[in-house]
């Protein structure tokens, strides 16, 4: 650290690079209240040099009404000060806003109540007089403090929102299908006899056997992800030529995309596309593509499933023209339990786990998913996976064949 | 099958199609004629149409409560505001914290049911409700 002493000689930015406080509150507001001139001088030279914004007040009151409207990171205060003492001043910082880092400066006869003050929440004390280093090093660890607790805040926060994610996925989707399943067949007990409960009980029964299986697939993409908590998805590693895996998964789907006025296709290129991996799990991963695709499509719409290789990857787009993801949501939709509302109808049916899914099997077979999306327009998932050796190969020799191996 | 013609209409709000078809069944069978909406949007759209005398109307629906909303908007309908409308959710005795009180200004007149429901119940509050005379448009609570 550059010992700068107290004189502001020293060139701003020198000082800048080796003071500079990190993170979040970098050239941030610090307030300053002291009834000494020279105090709020010298305070000033070192925040400033550190390059925060420093604001300087010589009375409690003052400097209360300037912690309000500047909103600092930190406040550096004087305990004993005419009018409202330093203590006073503290609390009603906190008052203010509890995440402010105060720091009190105390003189060696108020010790006793720089103590007080840290009782009452200041994060620490400086004894006058001090030297330059003490306030930097004591801003520093404060400030380090307030970018942990806002972490933890954050942290709980998620945690809080993943909670409720997981309160409305079992109230949702776990109880929503149950409570049609039990109503079907309260209604058929109940019209036992009457000609309207013969006309439906087949259809109904039916219904009942849907949703059933419905529940089963949620249940089982749960458990698939809850089981990968503790280790991983892909059991396997073998070679596997995708551009033989991705066109058989895409024929399954023609009967549900005709229905709902989708078309697909597929372009794959002539020479085989390999990559190490779980058979099951690639299956897995397009699968849940290629449905996101149809579901959140539009009549009339297209999903394009194509495939290539670029600098040692092979790459599978699976682009949809549907109704687009807003960029505010891309982070949310690889997360549990988040569904995105179809604009006109609502969350298709689904367990709000597939992206999820698919980002662990991506990563975990060392390759990454890519989202391009534009609203009403469409979306594009791309996902990256090393190619392995065979397919490298392949592509030199369709290159440049007199370099073969 | 038999819809006594003239019977109560009354009007399903639920994007659960299978849900709906259900009560709407039992509801059928004893002499309502009923029909149905899989959004509040398009629930609203019909009940102008249809003028139902009472309205069953679910809260989640496409992963909001859009219900409650709903029936705020018909609630300041001059058409609407004086259909009863019963609030048929699992959300109500399932999520911790959240209580809908049917107390609350808006929601004056109206019942709340779980899901899955209560048939026998549901019918009774129904008659009970359809044979009382034109409810006062706020104040009261106790239906």
């Amino acid at each position: 650290v550059t010992a700068g002493g107290g004189t502001a000689t020293l060139p701003a930015a020198a000082g800048l690079n080796a003071d500079a406080a990190a993170g979040e509150d970098a050239g941030g507001i610090v307030v300053v209240i002291d009834d000494d001139y020279a105090m709020r001088l010298s305070c000033y030279q070192i925040l400033s040099r550190m390059g925060f914004q420093v604001e300087l007040f010589e009375d409690g009151a003052s400097g209360l009404e300037g912690v309000a409207c500047h909103k600092p990171c930190l406040v550096v205060v004087d305990l004993k000060m005419p009018g409202i003492g330093g203590l006073e001043v503290v609390d009603r910082i906190h008052e203010i806003d509890p995440a402010i880092i105060t720091i009190v400066i105390t003189g060696y006869a108020t010790i006793g109540t720089a103590v007080d003050a840290m009782k009452s929440g200041a994060y620490d004390f400086l004894p006058k007089p001090f030297a330059p280093d003490e306030l930097r090093v004591i801003v520093h660890r404060g400030l380090e403090r307030r970018r942990l607790q806002r972490e933890s805040r954050r942290h709980q926060l998620e945690r809080e929102l993943l909670r409720r994610r997981f309160v409305t996925f079992v109230s949702h989707q776990l109880k929503t299908p149950l409570v049609a399943i039990h109503q079907y067949l309260d209604v058929l007990r109940r019209l036992d006899d009457s000609p309207d409960a013969a006309a439906h009980r087949a259809e109904w029964l039916d219904r009942c056997l849907v949703r059933t299986a419905e529940m089963r697939a949620l249940i089982d993409d749960w458990l698939t992800l809850a089981e990968a908590e503790g280790g991983l998805l892909v059991r396997r590693r073998e070679p596997v030529e995708l551009t033989r895996l991705i066109p058989p998964l895409l024929d399954t789907y023609e009967e549900f995309a005709r229905r709902v006025e989708v078309s697909l296709s597929a372009d794959m290129p002539a020479e085989p596309l390999m990559v190490m991996g779980d058979r099951n799990c690639l299956s897995v991963l397009f699968d849940n593509l290629i449905v996101n695709a149809i579901k959140y499509n539009r009549p009339g719409g297209t999903v394009r499933v194509s495939a290539g290789l670029s600098t040692g990857e092979v790459v599978v787009a699976v682009a949809d023209t549907g109704v687009g993801i807003p960029a505010a949501q891309h982070h949310l939709i690889f997360e549990e339990f988040y569904r995105l509302p179809h604009p006109e109808h609502g969350a298709p049916p689904g367990s709000g786990l597939g992206l999820p899914i698919c980002r662990r099997i991506v990563s975990e077979l060392g390759g990454r998913i890519e989202l391009e999306s534009e609203e009403h327009v469409g979306s594009t998932f791309r996902v990256r996976l090393p190619a392995t050796a065979p397919t490298a190969a392949a592509v030199a020799q369709t290159l440049e064949p007199s370099h073969g191996n | 099958m038999e819809t006594r013609l003239g019977g109560h209409r009354i009007l399903i709000i639920d994007d659960d199609a299978d849900f709906g078809t259900s009560v709407a069944s039992f509801l059928e069978a004893n002499g309502y004629q009923v029909s149905q909406a899989r959004s509040g949007r398009e629930g609203l759209r019909q009940a102008l149409v249809e003028h139902p005398d009472l309205i069953l109307m679910d809260v989640m629906m496409g992963e909001r409560t859009e219900g409650l909303f709903a029936v705020q908007q018909l609630r300041r309908m001059p058409e609407l505001s004086g259909v009863p409308v019963f609030i048929v959710t699992s959300l109500y005795a399932s999520v911790p914290g959240f209580r809908i009180e049917p107390s609350a200004q808006w929601l004056a007149h109206d019942a709340f049911f779980a899901k899955p429901l209560d048939l026998p119940f549901l019918l009774d509050a129904i008659r009970t409700r359809l044979e009382l005379p034109a409810a006062a448009p706020t104040g009261g609570g106790e239906a």
